[in-house]
């Protein structure tokens, strides 16, 4: 019952329902920061996407992931406090390497009296008392359960990369079919971690997307691989692939390279290959088979990686949404000659469950 | 001489010979016990096991956030937002009247979005996808499976004063749970529908396991605002349980008292059978049986009585438990909050009850017969013509010693209460009945004594005789007149403290209720549920001619010390054709209303006083919005409408601190000269689409005493099963007279008395027990209907009631008693007439 009561509710939270209430992501659009860090309630679909790798200085490693999401079901005119304009939605997990297990929660709320929402002036985005404070410079973020919990202050270290071209992800062919979307690529983090009684003083590297558009995957799109790379070199590269329900993969599959000042370039899916290499992970909750080993090469760059994961249950098997692998990962590779380290976040959907990633976020990093 | 021989000849055989007799206790014990089972029963359905229909799908929580007037929206995001890992579920909690059915369930909205976050709690259930893109539309209802409803079918709630439509959207699962039908909203569904803007009914908080229940609420306590009330979960169900506990206690104790009527009748029974077996008695001693051995022997049989009567009275106090638990619902809503009755559960420990008390009722009463048959020496016993009591009583020192117990009443009749409880009450009640009982011989003595003479010169030889026989079985005779007189008692001293309470009533309506008019939501009402008759409407009818002005009273649920309490304010400042003037110090109201104005200033009712122990000057605080709030008491007005106790403050008092304009009632002024009827007609145009009940000053009083009537329903139903046993005892009792006295009789009819005269005797013997009865019931009724009126009930409830003979009443329920003991007389009467004299004189 339950769980039927949550697939359904998912209709109410379902990409095209209601769209011409709203925007779409449309090339030449104007970013103006800080505004932008913030809420765009003309976007149907918008997250404040937090990943990132933490050390304790006795070398305990975690990884944590922590989401904002917002849906827009209706933009009617009622003022009422309880009335539901938005469903808030939010992930949080933490990922014990070194005790190798895996922590995750999840929740849904409307904006009622201040329960969840988004505030420019305080530079809030919260969801219950899980928390973000955006600004330009400067993050923090605050979120814990009974179990575990973060408390973060992130500082960045290079400005914002608006991806894609001329203001524009595009995810599928078609005018629209496109987000906008922004990241921070290296946020240096320090802060505590939280788990099971003992607190840990950590250290390390966070990234953050936030994402804001009006229905952009296409029909045959079934899922996608995202990856988040930070080289020791101080350079990153995100890249996503977009799969068809064949297997193929999308043309309009994309990423971004972040040089050392924050230049950044855009990647097309002729610019890059990325291919599990064998190594596959089964989940027993949604029976979900993930490609957890991966190579990346980007010819232009001379720049080669191999990636895995030092743990290999980093599912996020939800209660109330789609189910998905999002999780810490080790790099090893080669740019322009040069051996390169690094750590990052890769993400998988449209794997396992019931339930497609595809039929609630329609979008990918 | 073998035990089993012993029994069988002294007891087995006796009980088989003398079939009416044993039936006699069996019924009695049976009667008796099923009305304690039904009370037990009954009030276990009605109130034990009360669960505030509120406690729908609330899951596993620990506290609960409340407030008076409800809890502003704001406090849930706050909560929301603290670092503690708290699961948050606010609530709307109101009443809704299907308009198809008239039938009223409670009104719950839950943030139906939230919900999907808690594991624990039952979901509501989408009929259909389709009916899942409406879950937060304002018009989206889920019903419980019992209402039927198919997806899209449309259902007309009354809530508050508006009637609209809603439509089915899903299931409430689980409806098995609660015992009736409820309707669940979304949080913004419900606000509307409510009309509760800016406020919630409830928040329920889910605590992480540590550090502990007590840690988390002093943690919580600091992060709200003192007004706010911050308890465990379901503690509404707690404070009305705790209400609902006395209730049921007085209940219990006036079904004790009908087995006390029993217990007379069952000691009479047997010491009659004592008597008739003082030959079989005789010749077992003679035989070798100890004393303790006959002791027992009739102790056991009375067990055995007990436990057939007991046998007999699990199902007959089911069924009785059915009626009454009817009754005693009305009452609870009336006075207490509204209920659903649960359904009957004999459980094995009503079952051990029943036997428990049966038996030891039986036991007990048959200790002093059966101590007397041991006492029985054998020789004396077997030799002939034995047959009336070889110890006689001490009439006079009997009377000397009531006369003492009666004292002894009077000082426990003093005493106060005891944790709100008046247990010296209820002693003194039982001290008086003691002391009547043993008056009786004496007043039976004196009586037929004076009376003989007189009887004989009016009515004839035979009404001598049966004066004197009654003499001369004092003992007998003073054990029915008892039974009889306790009977008539409780049904004297309930009548007559019902009587007054109503009189007081009355009373206090004609100065209570001076508008002409008064308005209410319709929908059926209850102590505790208060909708309210949207602010629109009454400036609609502020504007019709004839309208001098209006009072608006509005009340709110409150927990003041733990106990539920209504807190209401109206206008105080109209001009009153008739002032009210009941207040307890007797000042003027205009003074008092004067001071209600001025500053934090309410008055109390009288049950509020009693339960809470505070007096005019003293100070009450309450949560209020989110203040805590100090008001001075600056009077206590007479209330007998709620046993929960009112406090009410000026509108613009309550105004300050719970903005919301609606008002529960309206009383309405007419201009002198106004017709009612027409304006009533106007103001019923003028209600357009807002369903109100508008109810004449006379209409209301009608409706306040027909409410009146029905909530003490059960305590007439009581008293009447307990004179319906007494009149049954005196049937039985006359007919083992008869069987004892057969050769007395065939004496007579060989002397030439006529089997007219037998009858005649026999009847009049009746007829001189009804009226000691009814003489002694009547003194004893008054002097326990004082203690009702002026102990037990100001005690337990607080109500002041002026003292008030309900002389029709009684008049009509003693005639009723008299001529049923007369009836009771014929059928002995006839046996008596059948006897042959010859053969019953040479019986032994």
């Amino acid at each position: 019952m339950r769980t039927r009561f949550i697939v359904l509710l998912l209709i109410l939270l379902a990409p095209g329902a209601y769209t011409q209430d709203y925007k779409q992501a449309l090339p030449g659009y104007q970013y103006q920061f800080p505004r932008d860090h913030f809420n765009h309630p003309d976007y149907q679909t918008e997250w404040w996407y937090y990943t990132g790798n933490l050390k304790s200085a006795d070398g305990h490693r975690f990884g944590f992931e922590l989401t904002f999401f917002r849906q827009g079901v209706s933009r009617d005119s009622n003022d009422a406090t309880w009335h539901v304009h938005d469903i808030y939605m939010a992930h949080l997990a933490l990922s014990d390497i070194s005790g190798r297990r895996f922590y995750h929660d999840e929740r849904i709320n409307r904006a009622g009296p201040g329960i969840a929402s988004l505030d420019a002036a305080s530079g809030a985005v919260w969801n219950g008392n899980w928390r973000a404070l955006l600004g330009d410079q400067h993050q923090s973020l605050r979120a814990a359960e009974e179990r575990f919990g973060i408390q973060l202050e992130l500082a960045s270290t290079k400005p914002p990369v608006i991806h894609g071209r001329n203001g524009v992800s595009q995810k599928s062919a078609g005018v629209g079919h496109a987000s906008h979307y922004i990241s921070f690529t290296r946020l240096l983090t320090s802060g505590e971690v939280s788990l099971n009684g003992t607190r840990y003083k950590v250290e390390g590297t966070s990234w953050m997307d936030h994402e804001f558009f009006t229905e952009s995957l296409g029909t045959n799109e079934t899922g996608w691989d995202w990856l988040s790379l930070q080289f020791d070199d101080n350079t990153e590269v995100m890249l996503y692939r977009l799969r068809h329900k064949d297997g193929s993969v999308d043309p309009y599959s994309s990423g971004t390279y972040v040089d050392v000042q924050g230049k950044s370039v855009l990647l097309s899916a002729k610019d890059f290959t990325m291919t599990p290499t064998g190594e596959t992970w089964t989940s027993e909750e949604s029976h979900g088979k993930y490609p957890v080993q991966w190579r990346v090469t980007i010819p232009g760059l001379s720049l080669q990686a191999d990636i895995s994961t030092p743990l290999a249950n980093q599912e996020l098997a939800s209660r109330i949404g789609p189910t998905y692998w999002e999780g810490a990962i080790d790099i090893s590779g080669q740019h322009a000659g040069k051996s390169l380290r690094g750590v990052g976040y890769l993400e998988m959907t449209g794997y396992g469950g019931s339930h497609s990633w595809g039929a609630n976020r329609s979008n990918n990093h | 001489m073998p035990y089993s021989l012993l029994f069988y000849r002294l007891i087995v055989r006796p009980v088989f010979r003398e079939r009416a007799r044993s039936l006699l206790v069996i019924l009695a014990v049976a009667l008796g016990v099923s009305i304690v089972l039904a009370i037990d029963l009954a009030g276990n359905a009605a109130v034990g096991s009360f669960r505030s229909s509120m406690e729908s799908l609330t899951g596993d929580n620990d506290l609960e956030v409340t407030a008076a007037g409800g809890v502003p929206d704001k406090i849930v995001g706050q909560l929301a937002t603290l670092t503690y890992p708290l699961r948050i579920s606010p609530r709307i909690e109101d009443h809704a009247t299907i308009a198809a059915t008239g039938e009223t369930v409670p009104l719950i909205g839950i943030d139906i979005i939230a919900e999907a976050n808690n594991v624990s709690t039952q979901q509501i259930e989408p009929l259909n996808d389709e009916g899942l893109k409406h879950l937060t539309d304002p018009d989206a209802v889920f019903t419980t499976r019992a209402m039927g409803k198919s997806p899209g079918a449309k259902i007309s709630l009354l809530i508050n004063d508006q009637t609209h439509e809603y439509t089915v959207r899903g299931l409430v699962p689980g409806s098995s749970q609660f015992s009736g039908n409820i309707v669940v909203m979304d949080i913004d569904a419900a606000q509307q529908a409510t009309d509760k803007k800016g406020r919630v009914d409830r928040i329920l908080l889910k605590l992480p396991g540590q550090p502990g229940l007590d840690n988390w609420q002093q943690r919580l306590r600091s992060a709200l605002p003192p007004g706010l009330a911050l308890n465990p979960q379901g503690s509404q169900t707690a404070a009305n349980r705790r209400m609902l506990a006395a209730f049921r206690g007085n209940l219990t104790i006036l079904s004790y008292i009908a087995l006390l009527v029993g217990a007379f009748l069952i000691y009479n029974t047997i010491s009659v059978s004592v008597v008739r077996r003082r030959t079989d008695i005789g010749t077992v001693r003679a035989l070798g049986a100890s004393r303790n051995a006959v002791l027992i022997a009739f102790l056991a049989e009375a067990a055995v009585f007990g436990l057939l009567g007991a046998a007999i009275a699990i199902p007959l106090g089911r069924v009785l438990a059915i009626g009454a638990v009817r009754l005693l619902a009305t009452t609870v809503d009336a006075l207490y909050v509204s209920s659903r009755p649960g359904s009957l559960a004999l459980s094995t420990g009503s079952i051990l009850i029943a036997f428990v008390v049966g038996m030891g009722v039986a036991v007990v009463s048959a200790l002093s017969p059966a101590r007397e048959a041991s006492m029985v020496p054998p020789t004396q016993a077997m030799g002939r013509g034995q047959r009336e009591y070889a110890i006689r009583i001490d009439r006079k020192r009997d009377a000397l010693i009531g006369l003492s117990l009666a004292f002894a009443g009077g000082l426990a009749a003093l005493a106060p209460a005891i944790g709100g409880r008046p247990l010296f009450g209820y002693l003194s009640a039982i001290l008086l009945i003691a002391a009547s009982a043993l008056s009786i011989p004496a007043l039976v003595y004196w009586c037929t004594s004076v009376a003989s003479s007189v009887l004989q010169k009016i009515m004839g030889v035979e009404a001598m005789l049966a004066s004197r026989s009654l003499a001369a079985s004092l003992r007998r005779t003073s054990v029915l007149v008892g039974a009889l007189s306790t009977a008539i008692a409780m049904m004297t001293s309930v009548g007559i403290m019902v009587g007054s309470f109503r009189q007081t009533v009355i009373s206090w309506m004609e100065s209570e209720l001076p508008a002409d008019l008064y308005l209410r939501p319709a929908g059926d009402p209850s102590a505790d549920r208060h909708p309210t008759i949207s602010p629109a409407f009454t400036e609609r009818i502020a504007k019709v001619p004839g309208v001098e002005g209006i009072s608006r009273f509005r009340a709110y649920e409150i927990q003041y010390q733990g106990l539920p309490a209504t807190l209401a304010s109206a206008d105080t400042n109209l001009p009153r054709h008739r002032e009210p003037s009941s207040f307890l110090s007797g000042r003027p109201a205009a003074d008092v209303l004067q001071q209600l104005t001025a500053g934090d200033a309410a008055i109390v009712s009288e049950p509020f006083t009693n339960k809470h122990h505070v007096k005019a000057g003293d100070i009450v605080t309450l949560p209020l919005g989110e203040k805590l709030v100090s008001f001075r008491i600056v009077d206590v007005f007479f209330d007998y409408g709620n046993e929960r106790g009112f406090v009410i403050l000026d509108r613009s008092t309550m105004l300050r601190y719970l903005p919301d304009p609606a008002a529960s009632n309206l009383a309405v002024y007419l201009r002198p000269g106004a017709d009612l009827e027409f304006t009533r007609e106007l103001i019923k145009r003028a209600a357009v689409n807002s369903q109100v009940l508008i109810f004449s000053n006379r209409d209301l009083r009608r409706e306040a005493i027909r409410i009146f009537d029905q909530t003490f329903a059960i305590t007439y139903a009581l008293e009447a099963i307990a004179v319906i046993v007494a009149v049954m005892g005196i049937g039985g009792a006359l007919m083992s007279i008869v069987i004892d006295r057969r050769r007395e009789f065939g004496l007579l009819r060989i002397l030439g008395a006529t089997t007219a005269q037998i009858r005649k005797l026999i009847l009049i013997e009746a007829a001189l027990i009804g009226i000691l009865a009814n003489i002694a019931g009547l003194a004893l009724g008054f002097l326990l209907s004082l203690v009702l009126i002026f102990v037990i009930n100001k005690q337990s409830f607080g109500w002041t009631i002026q003292f008030h003979w309900p002389v029709s009443v009684l008049l009509f329920a003693l005639s009723v008693v008299y001529v049923a003991t007369v009836l009771a007389g014929i059928y002995p009467a006839r046996i008596a007439q059948r006897l042959n004299p010859i053969e019953v004189v040479h019986e032994d």
